[in-house]
């Protein structure tokens, strides 16, 4: 999914204590150092400007241009449009927005579900892994660690496979007499599914809910939840992902001194009294760190769409991240895929801001900076 | 700060500078690309295949050209036509020769992509004037037809027998149809498999008298009463489980379902013979024509054409090429591999004599309705098809009055 | 008793609290044992399945030994079966060993010079360039997707192993993790080496790289498991199928082809096969992996 940052900048250079061992004419030495500086970051400076910025600054100027690809969007003869791209998707009444308010819909549900459940599921593998009267404790951390280190596209033919309408999965339902659904088909919001299964709605709720619109979507298709075909897909993430972020629990785990516990143990607390009022307190900054990474990854969910139905069924599995990629590449119209990515960047750098803000207000420590410490093994 | 901040500008400046001012990738020459003229040149043709079938076809084809003509040609399969040819034509290196379906036609060639070589080709004439005109633009015939396909109703013969039915019994409007169906439906067999898309299910649009559009597609017609009859009947038959789509059975296509014994009759077109041949030689089925609805038959028209890149080096090796495998006799050994009818209108006559078969797809041709051609149309009739996957609990007039709406918008973009 | 800590330290290992009963804890194993079956479940599913035919991978999805066990997936993968098929698997693996390879080593040298830099080396720009690196760590990959392609395209690189490539050899995070470990050396050392009259190059090569193995082998492995499983930027990158890897081969694959039919032990073959390199090292390394898990860079 996605690399984010977790460190803040380091502070600037120390200035140079006056009793420092160093060679007289220092001078030479710093502009030297100067030359090696530059010489060992210019490959970096020159690949991350050309891949990272520069791309941006293009997309930019083509997200305010009608281009449908076959023309060279950077001579004066581009068919510039002004922010009509952005127009199109936000404000006008049309198809445009209509689809990108369904992927916004889409992957509000998944990161809804997917971040709570495996932010949860982490914790609690963790904090079982972490018993130290485990057997076979490392095997296990090894089985819940693996599917985030295997391929995405592989994962998802296996789940592909699994979910199919007459699958394993619904083969296993079978035993427990419940007959599943076709899972990767099925485009029903699950909400109106359950009041269905309840009595309470008849199939989809007509009525106000169906007439009132918001962004050109009716109510009653922002309140529907995550299609059936979404859920597998929020199972999936929370599968692949939970191992890794188990792995940042468990580092903090260790990393609480042991005193605690036991002087928490020597007051009588029984298990759930130190769990919630000595673990979980002290894994706060983890947490939160956690959740803001899943905030963040979560936003940005492309592979397994792209695999698992490309949006289908019904444009239930459609993410903003896919529409701009469905845009630019299926449709040649570039401009308006680079608008939706702008616009997908807002976002995420929303939920990165909030992070950041967050873990400078939380103050003094850097969770991470510990973790990576205590992953170092210094004992301190 | 002020200083950074400079230097930051600056590093941009040049960076967009240098880069956009050596931008090769984009720049396509005014007459196109100079022309490569050795005596064996490298080919690369990409083609969207519909099975093992026609890929064979075509790579037999392709070999004998080879030997002809002394080039060399590798022929790759697209998994995903659309994104990859719009990916190619951006990137500038697009294949020699290509399929372009007529639905992505005027897009291609209102951006400029297409080499329009109709005029290098002598025996023009001989191709079906309705595929003509289909792959014609701004009065110039850009690319000659492959082939042409109507949509036809395939029955499984021994399902239909067990059930009791007889030849009699061959559905000719939509209440036989609606009964066969119920009637065939028991266990894991569904009477009527197809796919969720306006390809398929527009038929029954045209059957009920209406269409997307005007004759001209100048004009927006979706939200008309008889396009929601048409889809209303097919909700019908979703609703009540007779009819089903494709992935409903687990299967990538209808073809599949029949071949599989999931599906006792399926929509498809002429493609399916050859597919059937290939994969599931034992499976007896029957091709009639599909039903009449409240405003007699209707059926749904496909072709593609042998696209020539306008940034293609090889502009006359590959229409040498192209010329070779649609020639009349190219075209009946494609016939009879594939199943898809010829697009020669001298040799139609040949291949129905040849595949009595297949008679109710060539008589679909005499009252088929082509496929919808405006640019910048795809995305809208891709809503319309998500849009159909819902049917079965959505609201037909619901479903066309969308597609009216974003159809208007689009034309009005594109004009 | 591993830690995430690759040297053994001494910890205490007694428990704090004293054991559960019985009965608890055998409900707990238990519970403990579904959970690591649903984790395990569906990659052995996977394998099974790849060994049996098409018809009884539909009937019978579930089952962990196939009826008659067959090889043919493979065969059909590494082209000595019926090539009819076209799944040119191996044409897909040695693009992605191609890649894999040469963008892991070129990581490597840049992530470590550049993070050495970051974290040692006095010049004019430094603050601004952690802080660029920062920035560019932020950017979401799958918000570049359209913005590649342009670059790409405007250095006329499109589709060319050098567009495949090139473009992943710079890794913000990775210098992120070469600069935090460079910081935890001690610098009495490079002081020692620079009395001695080496120069910056020298201190590097000779005493700063050697002492950073636990670091560079966290790097390599990253490296290689990300640029093995790339897909986003092999997509935009290349268009024609000379250049397909196993990831956007399989993907395409998986995700299209109409009347190509399921055949699921065949794409699951596939992707058994290809998740096996990344597999056999996981297993090797695995330490160093978890290292990498914690060091920023959640993948």
């Amino acid at each position: 999914m996605s690399t984010s940052v977790t460190e803040r900048p380091a502070p600037p250079p120390l200035p140079r204590r006056p009793g420092r061992p160093g060679r007289p004419g220092s001078r030479t030495t710093r502009g030297r150092e100067g030359l090696w500086g530059w010489l060992f970051v210019s490959p970096m400076v020159l690949g991350l400007g050309l891949f990272m910025a520069l791309p941006i600054l293009m997309a930019a100027w083509v997200s305010l241009l009608n281009w449908d690809g076959q023309s060279n969007p950077f001579t004066p003869d581009a068919d510039f449009v002004g922010l009509q791209n952005y127009q199109s998707l936000l404000a006008e009444d049309g198809l445009a927005r209509s689809l990108l308010a369904t992927s916004l819909r889409n992957n509000l549900y998944y990161v809804l579900l997917t971040v709570p459940l495996q932010t949860g599921l982490a914790l609690t593998l963790a904090i079982i892994v972490n018993q130290r009267m485990l057997r076979g404790r490392s095997m296990l951390r090894t089985t819940f660690y693996f599917p985030s280190v295997t391929s995405s596209i592989a994962v998802c033919t296996v789940f592909l496979f699994l979910f199919q309408g007459s699958g394993a999965v619904n083969q296993l339902l079978s035993w427990v007499g419940v007959k599943g659904p076709n899972w990767f088909q099925d485009s029903r919001g699950v909400l109106w599914v359950l009041l269905d299964a309840l009595g309470i709605v008849d199939g989809k709720p007509g009525g106000v809910l169906a007439e009132h619109t918001m962004m050109g979507l009716p109510f009653s298709e922002w309140l529907a939840g995550p299609s059936v075909a979404m859920c597998t897909l929020i199972v999936l993430a929370v599968w692949t992902t939970s191992g890794t972020f188990m792995l940042i629990f468990l580092a903090a785990l260790q990393d609480i001194p042991r005193e605690l516990e036991e002087a928490a143990a020597l007051d009588g607390a029984g298990r759930r009294h130190i769990l919630r009022h000595v673990l979980l307190p002290a894994l706060r900054p983890v947490m939160f760190l956690v959740t803001t990474l899943g905030l963040i990854g979560t936003w940005q969910v492309f592979d397994q769409v792209y695999v698992l139905g490309q949006g289908e069924p019904a444009n239930t599995t459609l993410t903003p991240a896919f529409l701009s990629y469905s845009y630019g590449f299926d449709n040649a119209e570039f401009g308006q895929g680079a608008a939706i990515s702008f616009i997908l960047l807002g976002i995420v750098l929303l939920m990165t801001g909030v992070q950041r803000w967050f873990l400078r207000e939380r103050g003094a420590r850097n969770p991470l900076a510990k973790l990576r410490k205590g992953a170092r093994g210094a004992q301190d | 700060m002020f200083r950074r901040s400079t230097v930051a500008v600056t590093a941009c400046a040049v960076l967009v500078t240098t880069a956009t001012a050596c931008s090769s990738g984009f720049d396509k020459s005014k007459n196109g690309p100079e022309q490569d003229s050795a005596k064996k040149q490298s080919l690369r043709v990409l083609i969207a295949t519909s099975g093992d079938a026609e890929t064979k076809a075509v790579k037999k084809a392709t070999a004998a050209w080879e030997k002809k003509s002394g080039h060399k040609v590798t022929v790759q399969l697209a998994k995903d036509m659309d994104q990859q040819l719009a990916q190619a034509f951006a990137g500038n290196r697009p294949p020699d020769a290509f399929y372009v379906n007529s639905d992505q036609f005027a897009n291609y060639a209102k951006g400029g992509s297409l080499y329009a070589y109709g005029d290098k080709v002598p025996d023009a004439d001989d191709f079906a004037p309705q595929l003509r005109k289909a792959f014609t633009y701004k009065g110039k015939l850009v690319c000659l037809p492959k082939d042409s396909s109507t949509l036809g109703l395939a029955v499984d013969t021994d399902k239909w027998k067990k059930a009791g039915l007889t030849e009699k019994d061959y559905p000719t409007t939509w209440e036989e149809l609606e009964k066969t169906a119920d009637k065939l439906t028991s266990g894991k067999t569904t009477g009527l498999v197809t796919t969720n898309e306006y390809q398929r299910l527009g038929a029954f649009m045209k059957q009920s008298g209406g269409w997307i559009t005007d004759r001209n597609e100048t004009k927006m017609t979706a939200d008309s009463k008889e396009n929601a009859e048409g889809l209303g009947f097919a909700k019908k038959m979703l609703k009540s489980g007779s009819m089903k789509f494709a992935k409903q059975v687990d299967t990538g296509w209808a073809g599949e379902a029949l071949g599989k014994g999931k599906a006792a009759m399926i929509i498809e077109g002429n493609w399916l013979q050859g597919a059937m041949k290939l994969d599931f030689p034992d499976v007896d089925y029957k091709i009639v024509p599909l039903p009449a609805g409240p405003a007699g038959k209707g059926t749904l028209a496909f072709s593609n054409c042998w696209g020539v890149a306008k940034e293609s080096t090889h502009q006359k090796a590959a229409v040498d090429l192209v010329r070779h495998l649609t020639s009349a006799k190219e075209q009946l050994a494609s016939s009879d591999a594939v199943g898809v009818m010829p697009s020669r209108e001298s040799v139609m006559d040949d291949f129905a004599k040849e595949h009595p078969e297949s008679k109710a797809w060539v008589e679909g041709n005499e009252y088929a309705q082509g496929p919808v051609t405006v640019p910048g149309f795809t995305k809208v009739l891709d809503q319309f098809n998500a849009d159909l996957q819902g049917l079965s609990t959505g609201d037909p007039a619901k479903i066309l009055s969308t597609l009216q709406r974003n159809g208007e918008q689009a034309i009005k973009k594109g004009n | 008793m591993r830690r995430t800590d690759p040297s053994p330290t001494a910890t205490d290992e007694r428990p704090v609290l004293a054991r559960v009963p019985r009965p608890a804890r055998l409900a707990g194993y238990a519970l403990l044992i579904g959970f690591a079956l649903l984790y395990a479940l569906p990659f052995l599913v996977q394998l099974s399945t790849s060994f049996k035919t098409d018809p009884e991978a539909a009937s019978n999805p579930l089952s962990l030994l196939p009826q008659a066990p067959t090889t043919a997936v493979f065969e059909q993968l590494t082209g000595s079966g019926d090539t009819g098929k076209d799944v040119p698997f191996l044409r897909w693996l040695s693009n992605s060993a191609l890649v894999t390879v040469v963008v892991t080593l070129g990581r490597v040298l840049f992530d470590s010079a550049a993070g050495y830099a970051l974290a040692r080396l006095r010049f004019r720009g430094r603050a601004v360039l952690v802080t660029f690196v920062i920035a560019v760590m932020a950017v979401p990959p799958v918000v570049l997707l359209i913005p590649k392609f342009l670059v790409l395209n405007t250095l006329g690189i499109f589709d060319t192993y050098t567009g495949m490539i090139v473009p992943l050899l710079f890794d913000a995070a990775g210098i992120f993790i070469m600069k935090q470990f460079f910081e935890s050396i001690p610098r009495e050392v490079e002081e020692a080496a620079r009395i001695d009259g080496a120069g910056v190059g020298r201190i590097f090569w000779y005493v700063v790289l050697p002492m950073s193995r636990p670091a560079l082998i966290t790097v390599t492995l990253l490296s290689f498991q990300g640029s093995w499983n790339e897909f986003t930027h092999f997509l935009v990158a290349t268009q024609s199928s000379d250049y397909e890897t196993l990831t956007t081969g399989l993907a395409r694959f998986v995700s299209g082809g109409l009347g190509a039919g399921t055949q699921y032990p065949l794409k699951l073959g596939a992707a058994l096969l290809s998740t096996i390199p990344v597999a056999v090292l996981f297993f090797c390394f695995q330490r160093y992996f978890i290292r990498g898990a914690n060091a920023g860079s959640v993948k």
